[in-house]
């Protein structure tokens, strides 16, 4: 039996991250990987909870052993073409708050990024990166 | 020298104003912005197989639903009116056993399995694994049967010419304002279970209408199964899409 989490997208998504994160790290020579940043579109469906307890069972055995993971819950973006508003709804059901439209333009909110690393480096060429 | 927070200059030449730590082996902290898509080695895998299918002539059909919606029924529908029109095979998604399967290979199809175990959705690379067990220049229509979820598989681009979700009468009518992250991902939304709707409570135009305002050229159909009602419409639709590949 897998461990609890692992039958969600979140998981996938989570080894993703991981892998990303591993593969910039090792690029950039890092010594050490202080901290991983993830932006979350509400779009996505992806719970922020969820893909954080992912996260600390897909790190393991990697260079991210000690690095937070911090999630940003991307807003949606959308432009209204009823009323012509640009509106920023915080859940994924897709009506515009002014006119009660449907039919919404998707401009933000819709991705799952790996948004930044904060890294240990050297100053020049050498050490024990990771 | 560090030529980022100027350690080697004079004190009142140091910029600090990035938060670091020093140690005498000249490390410091440095963030990187990358915005990188998660998504993305999914999304280049799923190009692929759309290139490999067409490659092959085949038009390939992802389905999705709740467990439960009629996937495999619908398949099995399509089949029997097709009466050989065009060639069927099927790649079937399950948690666990091939009950599904073994309904596809009841009908003398080809058909691969794929279990996910634990995973709640197929993803290009399963896909991918599953085209090349498939003799697919003895197919011209490909259905995918995704896992029985309304939520993760819309997230995940598999390569397939047309993504559909299907919803069964007996699931409610509100289901499209619940679910708008697969339904958006769609091309077609079939109704199923139609046979049912004289003993549900189940208002048809509801659920289409918000599909609609959703994806405004999400194609719609209503049909069951088990009666056959509908399923006509479908298959021209299909055969349509077929056409269309190939020309």
């Amino acid at each position: 039996m897998p461990p609890p989490g692992r039958d969600m997208h979140e998981w996938s998504l989570a080894c993703e991250l991981v892998r990303e994160a591993e593969i910039e790290a090792r690029r950039r020579s890092a010594l050490r990987v202080h901290a991983v940043k993830a932006s979350v579109g509400v779009l996505t469906g992806v719970v922020p909870e969820l893909l954080q307890r992912a996260y600390e069972m897909a790190r393991q055995g990697t260079c991210l052993e000690e690095a937070p993971l911090e999630i940003e819950v991307e807003a949606v973006r959308a432009r209204c073409p009823q009323c012509g508003r640009e509106v920023t709804l915080h859940s994924p059901a897709l009506v515009c708050p002014d006119c009660s439209s449907l039919g919404l333009e998707i401009l933000g909110g819709d991705g799952i990024f790996l948004a930044s690393l904060e890294l240990e480096v050297a100053e020049a060429a050498g050490g024990n990166h990771v | 020298m560090c030529d980022t927070c100027g350690c080697g200059l004079p004190e009142e030449a140091k910029n600090h104003a990035h938060e670091h730590d020093h140690d005498p082996g000249h490390t410091h902290r440095e963030e990187a912005v990358l915005y990188r898509n998660l998504l993305a080695a999914n999304e280049a895998q799923a190009r692929e197989n759309r290139e490999h299918l067409m490659e092959h002539g085949v038009l390939a059909v992802n389905l999705m639903s709740s467990p439960g919606a009629g996937k495999t029924s619908l398949i099995e529908a399509v089949v029997d009116s097709l009466s050989g029109k065009l060639r069927v095979g099927v790649i079937e998604g399950d948690l666990a056993t091939d009950r599904d399967a073994e309904r596809i290979r009841a009908l003398g199809l080809p058909v691969w399995q794929i279990t996910t175990g634990s995973t709640c959705h197929l993803d290009a690379a399963m896909v991918h694994e599953a085209l090349h067990r498939l003799p697919l220049d003895s197919i011209d229509l490909l259905f995918v049967e995704n896992v029985g979820n309304l939520v993760c598989p819309g997230l995940y681009d598999l390569g397939c010419h047309l993504n559909g979700v299907l919803l069964s009468v007996t699931e409610g009518d509100d289901k499209v304002a619940k679910y708008p992250v697969i339904f958006r991902y769609a091309q077609f939304f079939c109704i199923t279970k139609s046979d049912l709707l004289p003993y549900v409570s189940f208002d048809s135009s509801k659920p289409q209408r918000e599909a609609r305002i959703l994806k405004g050229d999400l194609k719609t159909f209503s049909l069951s199964a088990k009666g056959g009602e509908g399923v006509e419409a479908f298959l021209s639709y299909l055969l349509a899409e077929r056409h269309a590949l190939s020309s």
